[in-house]
């Protein structure tokens, strides 16, 4: 089989698709077809990486017009067309250039993210839309003594969002962060959300007020592209639409239509 | 970045402390430094979330009591005493189970979501070695969640909202290519001046770029080097960076020869499979579809300590009552699915994931795989290493906690607490002492002289040997003769044969010379630092002439106290390796037989 890599230079801005043919061993991943050609055809190919067990976040690319982590991603159930899954148009699935996707699997960066080398991008961006969201969980002014109390059921509804890994395929596969360059996106909104369901903090809207705007809550589209990526299940979408409602029952939902 | 130049060009940058490794260990030491005032520098090679603690899934012991109330740390350090086959050190053990329960309390609050029982406590499962069902836990993502909260409680202090923080800054994609000192060593008489680790080099991997780095105390929190063997639970970017860092500026590493196998790893990737899963009540069966435990440890079964349960597996797959490939069945399936996907849901997407099984439907296919290193740098009670200035802690650190044996869930404890303990003691000695930074400016220019040379030959070579080639050999020399099972003949060919590999380390070459994103460089420089911690691993398996948890050799089958009931010290002397032993610490728990 073949794979078909976009490779880049940002300091001469040239770019270029490079096709390895590779012996696949049973159970190969991309990743791992991606450090094939590293050790044995081209070892200036780049690309992070980390826990190789789709739990870091580091390897989130473009796999097949589909974002989503290398490692979690098996060669054969592409070749076999399997794994498909319908996605609203975004900027990376214009028809840039062909493969075949039955001998073929083709690999390119993140879309909608700054390109830095081959399969690398610049996460800045992302993660200052993570930073704006003030993701710091607000202790009680005295640390207590014991832990404070908490249902299992409410662990559950928290859980569906603090297993996001910051992959950024969610952002990538976003029509909206695709266009709005202020758009908060999906992973940080998940995570906006996480802090304001927690039962431990107070119940005060203030979370949700952090993200009452047009870059925020209301920027949502509602494609839902982002759960259907996520490689951990979390539903962006949810929490959005849960955060709207909320606001807007409480009265706090800005007057200005989107 | 804000560094200073000099006259060579290179960016120089000055902090109170860094820290190297963005691990639960790294990230703690950062939230104790920078609440104390001090301008605080993390580096790492990888952005900090992408750190190995993300992995760790079953969880972390603390006395709290939720399960059974008649835990206590003092049953705690039993455990962990007895597990560490009486080699642990027992005040450094002492203060890892009287700090827990607090420890944990604190994660709580800083916004860790742990599972819980129904009245709302942390909920505790039992986990292998314990006494009690003693492990706090997430699901099976209990590192994901602690270290997104440590994160985010330092995304918090970054924002300098409510107190008086020292700056932070974070340097990501960095990798440390060498430590710096100032001063004469003990021995020498010269400056009069007291050695001391003063900075450190570092190879900006996005661009290239070397830049030197400047402080009063540097934390090393680099983690393990799982990835030394051919089968690994561990990250990719587990290479031991730390343990050659210091070894290189004349630190001993500790007890380097006891190398924690995990029974329980996926037949394949070798990814982990958590003790969890045995924990919730998971049995371990051969081709004969026995429940072979009842052989090795009849009382405790699929949870003895792993070593025990490791040995157990890999001797089914030698006598023959394996499965084709080498691996043993681990079975869930009467588990059910609504508590399969309740408290193993990490697991069951592995599994899916990764080898195509649904544990609800069938049996996972697991092998023992390298996991942990309980040794590491030499550091005491107080995370200091013999060089001043340089402190060690978690796994790339030997305090010693584990002794030859770590039980699970003691590791994301040791980083919590020895991270924070850590912290406090390098605030101590900053307050404490001075330092010399135009001194230490012009030690570290040295270096990055040094160093640039180093990397510049290592990119001027065209021909030599393969860089990928040498490390698969090392990786598979150390799986093979050491091991789940050692032996002296065998180790000493092994010795051998890593000894040859090393002496060709020096005609490695790679054909990318890119400035950006060179990974073909960083695994080379890395696999030195391998070669390095290879040698202590080997020449540590050799000397030490007995069976002592993890440490298990055929023909010395029994754990010899009289001989060697001691630590092993490895270090360079002029470039030579030396062996030395450091006593053990004995505590209250007089050392017994171990039965499980």
């Amino acid at each position: 089989m073949r794979l078909k890599v976009f490779r880049f230079d940002r300091e001469t801005g040239e770019s270029r698709y490079d096709t390895f043919e590779i012996e696949p061993s049973a159970g190969m991943t991309v990743l791992s077809a991606l450090f094939k050609i590293q050790e044995e055809l081209d070892d200036s190919l780049a690309f992070r990486y980390s826990c190789r067990g789709a739990v870091c976040g580091s390897c989130a690319m473009l796999i097949n017009k589909i974002p989503g982590l290398a490692c979690r991603v098996r060669i054969e159930s592409l070749l076999k067309g399997e794994g498909k899954i319908k996605l609203r148009p975004f900027p990376g699935t214009e028809e840039t250039v062909s493969w075949d996707p039955e001998n073929e699997v083709l690999v390119e960066p993140l879309p909608s993210l700054p390109r830095v080398k081959d399969l690398i991008v610049d996460m800045d961006k992302f993660f200052e839309f993570y930073r704006a969201v003030e993701p710091t969980f607000k202790p009680a002014s005295k640390p207590p003594e014991k832990e404070q109390l908490m249902q299992p059921d409410a662990v559950k509804q928290l859980e569906k969002y603090t297993n996001c890994v910051l992959c950024a395929a969610c952002v990538s596969a976003c029509p909206v962060s695709g266009k709005v360059k202020d758009f908060l996106g999906p992973a940080a909104l998940a995570k906006l959300y996480r802090f304001h369901i927690d039962p431990r903090e107070p119940d005060d809207k203030s979370r949700l007020m952090l993200a009452n705007s047009k870059s925020g809550w209301w920027g949502c589209e509602f494609h839902a592209n982002c759960r259907a990526v996520c490689p951990k299940g979390v539903p962006p979408i949810e929490g959005i639409g849960k955060a709207r409602r909320e606001l807007k029952k409480s009265g706090k939902a800005p007057e200005q239509k989107f | 970045m804000g560094g200073e130049g000099n006259e060579a060009g290179y960016p120089v940058h000055s902090h109170d402390v860094v820290i190297i490794g963005a691990g639960l260990t790294g990230l703690r030491a950062a939230i104790e430094i920078v609440d104390q005032g001090l301008d605080t520098a993390v580096i790492s090679k990888v952005h900090p979330l992408r750190s190995h603690s993300v992995a760790a899934q079953g969880g972390i012991n603390a006395a709290l009591g939720n399960a059974v109330a008649e835990d206590s740390w003092e049953a705690h350090a039993f455990d962990t005493v007895r597990g560490s086959d009486y080699l642990a050190d027992q005040d450094a053990v002492e203060i890892l189970c009287k700090h827990a329960p607090a420890a944990v309390i604190e994660l709580e609050h800083f916004g860790t979501v742990f599972s819980r029982f129904p009245d709302g406590r942390i909920a505790q499962r039992p986990f292998g070695g314990g006494m009690f069902p003693r492990t706090c836990y997430a699901a099976d993502r209990t590192g994901h969640n602690i270290l997104h909260s440590l994160y985010e409680q330092l995304m918090g202090r970054g924002r300098g909202e409510n107190r008086q923080v020292g700056k932070l800054s974070f340097y990501e994609e960095f990798f440390i290519t060498s430590l710096v000192k100032l001063g004469d060593a003990p021995f020498e008489k010269g400056s009069g001046k007291e050695e001391r680790c003063v900075g450190c080099t570092a190879l900006n991997i996005a661009d290239g770029s070397l830049h030197g780095f400047t402080c009063h105390s540097l934390l090393l929190a680099t983690g393990g080097f799982g990835r030394l063997f051919d089968r690994s639970t561990n990250s990719l970017i587990n290479t031991g960076d730390g343990a050659s860092l210091a070894l290189r500026v004349g630190v001993p590493l500790e007890d380097m020869e006891f190398v924690q196998f995990h029974p329980t790893t996926l037949y394949g990737t070798n990814i982990l499979i958590t003790e969890g899963a045995r924990g919730e009540g998971g049995y371990l069966l051969n081709n004969k579809n026995e429940r072979f435990m009842e052989k090795y440890a009849p009382a405790s079964m699929e949870l003895a300590p792993r070593d025990i349960v490791a040995r157990a597996i890999q001797q089914e797959i030698e006598e023959g009552r394996g499965f084709e490939g080498g691996y043993v069945l681990l079975d869930l399936r009467h588990l059910k699915e609504e508590r399969i996907a309740e408290r193993l849901p990490g697991i069951r997407l592995i599994c899916l994931d990764f080898a195509g099984i649904d544990p609800v439907e069938a049996p996972i296919p697991v092998q023992p795989g390298q996991h942990y290193s309980m040794g590491g740098i030499s550091a005491g009670n107080s995370l200091a290493t013999e060089l001043r200035g340089l402190y060690a802690a978690g796994e790339c650190a030997c305090v010693s906690v584990h002794g030859a044996n770590r039980l699970g869930g003691n590791s994301l404890l040791e980083a919590v607490v020895f991270g924070k303990l850590a912290g406090q003691e390098i605030g101590k000695s900053f307050r404490g002492s001075g330092w010399d930074r135009k001194g230490a400016e012009k030690a570290v220019l040295q270096n990055l002289h040094e160093e640039d040379a180093r990397i510049k030959t290592l990119l001027a070579r065209k021909s030599g040997v393969k860089m990928p080639g040498l490390r698969d050999e090392l990786k598979k020399t150390m799986f093979e003769y050491f091991g789940v099972f050692r032996e002296g003949k065998k180790m000493e060919k092994g010795l051998e044969k890593l000894l040859e590999l090393k002496s060709s380390f020096p005609e490695v070459y790679i054909n990318n010379r890119s400035g950006s994103f060179n990974y073909a460089l960083i695994y080379t420089l890395e696999l030195g630092g391998l070669f390095d911690i290879a040698e202590a691993v080997a020449r540590g398996a050799i000397a030490r002439q007995e069976s002592r948890g993890s440490h298990s050799r055929v023909d010395y089958p029994h754990r010899d106290d009289k001989n060697f009931l001691f630590h092993t010290l490895y270090r360079l002397k002029d470039g030579k390796p030396v062996l030395e032993p450091l006593p053990v610490r004995a505590g209250r728990f007089p050392v017994k037989e171990r039965v499980y």
